[in-house]
């Protein structure tokens, strides 16, 4: 099974294995996502999912402390963190 | 005769398109809506305007479809109220039922009609709608439906957990008003966001609605069809009922104020049709923005397309308003959390009295946090009114907590209500045959009624059951009831067999732990797929504290081993079984087991115990162990002061070192690596176990015969060339020399040159090659192919933070035909080396892994303009920034500014390898506040001691213009004196920025700045290093890193206060995630990845000054020192050039 992700900002569509990490799938693309620590703990990659949040994995407890702490909406994660079950579309907001 | 189910059986049945276009196609007026009170109400054209309505059902079937859906979608008593008509819900519905039905007969073959049951215009979970209210609302309405004659009803368009339970259960009352039964079908509707409008997940819709009992669960409106398909995955994999998809003819965009649905009828038709092939989907059709063309396209693709045949999984569960948790849990128990209930919490008791219902939603997210998965909710308080109280309470927690909750209440009307007032899919607390069966059947009732599982204790009219045949007898006849007579699913069955106290000594209880664990297995076994759950802590009732912690631990291990499915209790409290020492689990393992023998009562043992402050919890007796698990345990355990001593022992004993180091301390450090591997073991533990390594070795080596080397093979390591960063090159050291391997650390910034001479004078098994940057990736494959051209073979072990194992893998091992194997930690690379000097083949040549298939499907157009000044369109124009002075000042900051601006999260968490791990949430909270916070507070207190950490800073402002992709900076002293240009890389595409985008064209301020933590903390990190401490070492290098990172941040709130941009601080992690105007760029980063920019700095401010220069490589010295520029303007944040 593969998923698609759209990078919103930049309309770059790209199709990867399920399962992969964000991360790499936006840096074999080129998106226009900058990483920083990519253990959860910087946010230099937070995104918005604007559609697919489901299909994303849960948020361990790193990054969900480090979101709440920036009192982040629910569909913001951080890009690093994620992996893709299913098709997503996000933007990017950095930090 | 064909009914609707029949045809379902049998093939997809094809529903209709959108009803609103259509009807304002025919641009009602105010005269067809009977008056302006009206206008707006489409329900009235059901009878004002009848043959519209019927032409539009006619439209539909003559497109194809097999059913309509009737013009009810705001047909119920609240929304007509809003035009004063709630006592024409009846009839209006009849009518449009009746109008319907006419259209269908018009047509040959089975036609159906679909009673269309919308949301209304209230959220009942955000307390908008009362529930009696909105319950009545729509069983007149499903009255009128069904006396109208539809074949089905369809709850649609559903945007909240709490409508779609009342209007199940409004149609299941009118069902039994009237004596006739239709299918009932629930859809819901998720936004783009990825969840229902109040924030419920799919997996939470299916819970809550397969709870109820409906016939088709599906989705409609909102996106469209492509949209839908991941959430429709879900359902697809799990719903046992069929599914149905009635998407909006794609995402609407607004188009000059004009919602425009961009999916025509073959597109949508393709997508539809593809959908329903791929996911098994039931019942097809469209909503917004389709219409008749779009059904009659869908009708050609699918045909007859015969009924799906999925072979659902349901992962059942309980579900809270927003997420779905399985009572299956991995590993077992799932843990339900006890303190939300008056019975067992004082403090909940408290603040239950003195309605402090915010304390009390904070006990509930507590509990959450510390890793309970349902919450227990008692409001039982003796003079309280507990009906109010759990209303309340649910009311709070219905949108404040995510957990799923287990109702707790001996009353009907307290459930009832709570049922009410919960949204998603709840457990009941409980049931049991204490006064009969008439009891648990009203309770059952409401089980039905609003889709819950249920707890059943094992009590009947003789009392609580205590012998295994009596528990498992009642739990039968529980079973018999519950599944056989109510129909509830086993797997929504949860069967408490009960426990009781140990702690008494009363005779009567002697057995009743044993014979618990025996009925859950019992239960487990002869009920399949029902569940077990245990209030484990009432096994210690009356014991003190510390005993009651070991026997709830042990009873709670038997009790999961036995078959325990969910567990009551304190998940902050429990502590691992395997802390505890062989004695003391003998000790209560009998107590648990009753093993009594003449003279020995083992709870006499635990008192005992107890009241001689031996330490259950959790040491070891040392005296226990066998000299070797006493030698490996000083190893795991990082104890320096015992493992000489020890070792002593062993050789007296006539042991030989090289068997002790090779055959008993090595095993420790296996164990450690294993640990470390399991996430169990975290890395400044990791580090005492390579000190207490390195101290037993240091003690052996003089002993060991020459020509008998414990050395097991050797390895050459460097960091690469240009390269400064050494901690990772260091811990591989570290751990390979304290396994046994002979390593000679050549240090930093090795060219490939120097490393080879090194490898002529001292030939190795292999060479190490590490490096932090991303542009030492690159340094070292074009090491690897100096290495291919000298025509070497010695294998080659690559680690670092940029690289991956794909590179490795991929590139780097093409490029060399020796081994080349990637490590991403020093275990990783311990494994290697272990390979290598066996000879063993098979991880020297691993296959390279496929690549995965990531690959571009549309690289859009979207980038944005440059302006005429050559910059880019995306920042807007900004007031230039106003500094206090031009020129450069000196400042030192205090260790209070320092620590005040210190990120704790990525020093602990990051730095310092405290990571969650395996260890749940609650025992990683404990770890971070008893062990590591308490060594960052050390720390301090050693740099305020000693006085070897001197910070120093330098900043200025200077004048400048933006040229392009340049910025030019002017004399500060001759504000039109050019003094320097600094190049930057611009984005090729996406927002297209640069960094000189972020000063304005006519003359702006550029604000550099500089901190060292001084040649002191370089001395201190080279010091540690040397000496062998490397716990120390380690945790230094990690917490002056960021030190010199929060000197940093300080410096540039400094430079952010001086410019008047400081307003919009925020405080705390905000901080470090940039909350604030204004942005700091560091060379080598990717917005101005050129180190080379370093220069330009240290040459504006004098970096001599406080003692900082460049390598010829670019990077500061001495370490801990770092650089930046800033920018003031608004939108200037990180980005990636």
């Amino acid at each position: 099974m593969s998923v698609r992700v759209h990078f919103i900002l930049e309309d770059l569509e790209a199709e990867a294995p399920e399962g992969i990490g964000l991360a790499e799938v936006a840096e074999a693309v080129g998106a226009d996502i900058t990483f920083g620590c990519r253990t959860g703990s910087c946010g230099t990659c937070r995104i918005r999912v604007s559609n697919g949040l489901s299909a994303c994995s849960a948020p361990d407890a790193e990054e969900r402390d480090f979101l709440a702490s920036l009192d982040a909406p629910n569909d913001q994660r951080l890009a690093c963190r994620v992996k893709l079950n299913g098709d997503v579309a996000i933007e990017y907001l950095g930090i | 005769m064909t009914t609707i189910e029949s045809i379902l059986h049998d093939r997809v049945l094809l529903l209709d398109g959108g009803m609103g276009t259509q009807i304002f196609n025919h641009n009602p007026t105010v005269d067809d809506f009977g008056g302006v009170a009206f206008e707006g109400c489409v329900e009235l054209l059901n009878e004002r305007r009848p043959e519209w309505i019927r032409g539009i059902h006619a439209r539909y079937f003559e497109a194809g479809a097999d059913a309509v859906e009737t013009n009810t979608f705001g047909c119920n008593e609240l929304v007509l109220a809003e035009f004063g008509l709630a006592h024409r819900t009846h009839d209006l519905n009849v009518a449009a039922a009746k109008l319907a039905r006419e259209a269908a007969s018009q047509f040959s073959g089975p036609r159906f009609v679909i009673g269309s049951l919308g949301p209304g215009t209230k959220l009942l979970t955000l307390g908008q709608a009362d529930y009696a209210a909105m319950l009545k609302s729509y069983r007149t309405q499903v009255l009128g439906l069904l006396e109208g004659g539809v074949d089905a009803l369809l709850i649609e368009t559903c945007q909240d957990l709490g409508q779609i339970k009342v209007a199940v259960r409004a149609a299941k009352e009118a069902f039994a008003l009237v004596q006739r039964r239709v299918p009932l079908w629930v859809q819901a509707t998720v936004e783009t966001t990825g969840t229902l409008l109040v924030g419920s997940e799919i997996g939470s819709v299916l819970s809550t609605v397969e709870a109820l009992g409906v016939d088709v669960l599906g989705l409609n409106c909102a996106t469209g069809p492509e949209e839908m398909r991941q959430h429709l995955s879900v359902l697809s994999h799990q719903s046992p009922v069929p599914i149905s998809c009635l998407p909006n003819a794609g995402l609407p965009r607004n188009e000059g104020g004009k919602v425009v649905y961009p999916l025509g009828p073959e597109a949508f038709a393709d997508q539809v049709a593809s959908a329903a092939k791929d996911l098994g989907l039931a019942i097809l059709g469209g909503c917004c923005g389709t219409g008749p063309e779009h059904i009659r396209a869908l009708k050609a693709r699918i045909g007859n397309l015969e009924a799906p045949r999925r072979q659902p999984v349901l992962e059942r569960g309980a579900a809270s308003l927003y997420v779905s948790v399985p009572f299956a849990q991995e590993p077992r128990p799932l843990i339900v959390g006890e303190r939300t209930n008056a019975n067992g919490s004082k403090k909940f008791r408290d603040l239950l009295a003195k309605e402090d219902w915010e304390g009390l939603v904070t006990i509930a997210k507590e509990q959450a946090k510390e890793g309970a998965h349902l919450l227990d909710i008692c409001t039982a308080y003796v003079g309280r009114d507990e009906v109010r109280d759990m209303d309340e309470y649910l009311k709070r927690l219905a949108t404040q907590v995510q957990t799923p909750l287990m109702l707790d209440s001996t009353e009907v009307p307290v459930l009832e209500r709570a049922l009410q007032r919960a949204p998603g899919k709840c457990v009941v607390n409980s049931i049991n045959f204490e006064d009969g069966e008439g009891k648990a059947r009203k309770i059952l009732d409401l089980c039905k009624a609003y889709g819950a599982s249920v707890v059943a204790l094992t009590i009947d009219e003789k009392g609580m059951a205590k012998s295994v045949e009596d528990k498992v007898a009642i739990a039968k006849r529980l079973h018999a009831l519950v599944v056989g007579e109510y129909g509830l699913d086993p797997g929504d069955l949860i069967l408490d067999p009960l426990t009781f106290t140990l702690g008494s000594g009363d005779e009567e209880f002697r057995k009743s732990a044993a014979a618990t664990l025996e009925a859950i297995r019992r239960i487990k076994a002869e009920l399949p797929g029902v569940l077990t759950m245990l209030g484990v802590s009432n096994v210690s009732f009356g014991l003190s504290p510390e005993p009651r912690k070991i026997l709830n631990a042990l009873m709670l291990h038997h009790a999961v081993e036995a078959g325990l499915d969910l567990a009551i209790f304190n998940a902050a409290k429990v502590i691992p079984v395997a802390k505890l020492d062989a004695e003391t689990r003998t000790i209560y393992d009998d107590l648990i087991f009753d093993r009594r023998r003449e003279g020995y009562d083992p709870l006499k043992a635990v008192l005992e115990r107890a009241s001689s402050g031996a330490p259950g919890i959790p040491q070891e007796d040392v005296a226990t162990l066998t000299l070797e698990q006493r030698l490996q345990r000083d190893i795991v355990d990082g104890e320096k002061r015992w493992v000489i001593a020890d070792l002593e022992e062993a050789l007296a004993g006539g042991d030989d070192p090289l068997r002790l180091i090779n055959e008993v301390l090595l095993e420790g450090m296996k164990t450690v690596g294993e640990r470390f591997g399991r996430g169990e073991m975290q890395l400044p533990f990791v580090l005492e176990s390579a000190e207490a390594m390195k101290t037993a070795i240091g003690h052996l080596e003089p002993l060991l015969p020459k020509e008998a080397s414990a050395r097991k093979g050797r390895i050459l390591l460097a960091t690469v060339k240009g390269d400064v960063h050494d901690i990772g090159k260091n811990l591989v050291d570290i751990i390979l020399s304290n396994n046994g391997f002979e390593v000679k650390n050549l240090g930093i910034k090795q060219p490939i040159d120097s490393i080879l001479k090194e490898l002529e004078a001292w030939p190795a098994d292999a060479i190490g090659l590490s490096g932090l940057l991303v542009k030492s990736t690159v340094v070292m494959k074009e090491n690897l192919e100096e290495l291919e051209r000298k025509e070497l073979k010695v294998p080659v072990m690559l680690g670092g933070a940029a690289l991956t194992r794909d590179y490795v893998e991929g590139d780097c091992r093409r490029a060399y035909s020796g081994a080349v194997l990637y490590a991403e930690d020093a275990f990783e690379g311990l494994r290697h080396m272990q390979a290598l000097v066996s000879g063993d083949s098979i991880a020297l040549a691993p296959p390279a892994p496929v690549a995965p298939a990531i690959r571009v499907v549309r690289r859009g157009q979207a980038a944005v303009d440059l302006t005429a000044g050559g910059k880019s369109s995306w920042v807007k124009d900004a007031a230039p920034a106003q500094p206090p002075f031009w020129g450069v000042r000196e400042l030192a900051p205090s260790f209070d500014e320092l620590f005040g601006y210190l990120d704790t999260f990525v020093v602990l968490r990051n730095r310092w390898g405290f990571s969650q791990g395996a260890l749940s949430d609650a025992a990683f909270a404990e770890l971070l506040r008893d062990k590591a916070e308490p060594e960052l507070a050390r720390w301090r207190g050693r740099f305020e001691a000693d006085g070897f950490l001197k910070p120093k800073a330098l900043y200025g402002h200077f004048p400048c213009r933006p040229d392009g992709e340049e910025l030019i900076v002017f004399d500060p002293d001759h504000p039109d004196r050019e003094r320097l240009r600094i190049p930057f890389p611009r984005q090729a595409t996406g927002r297209r920025l640069a960094i000189p985008d972020y000063f304005a064209s006519g003359g702006d301020c550029l604000s550099v700045q500089l901190i060292t933590l001084g040649e002191g903390a370089a001395e201190q990190d080279r010091i540690l290093y040397g000496a062998g401490d490397y716990r120390d070492y380690f945790l230094f290098h990690g917490l002056a890193t960021e030190l010199v990172e929060a000197g940093a941040e300080w410096l540039h709130a400094t430079i952010r206060a001086e410019l008047g941009i400081a307003g919009k601080d925020l405080s705390g992690r905000a901080l470090f995630a940039q909350g604030y105007q204004g942005s700091r760029y560091s060379f080598g980063y990717p917005a101005c990845p050129d180190l080379e920019g370093n220069a330009t700095i240290l040459d504006l401010l004098d970096g001599a000054r406080i003692g900082v220069s460049l390598t010829e490589s670019f990077q500061m010295d001495p370490e801990f020192s770092t650089s930046a520029l800033v920018a003031a303007h608004p939108q200037a944040r990180y980005f990636s050039a």
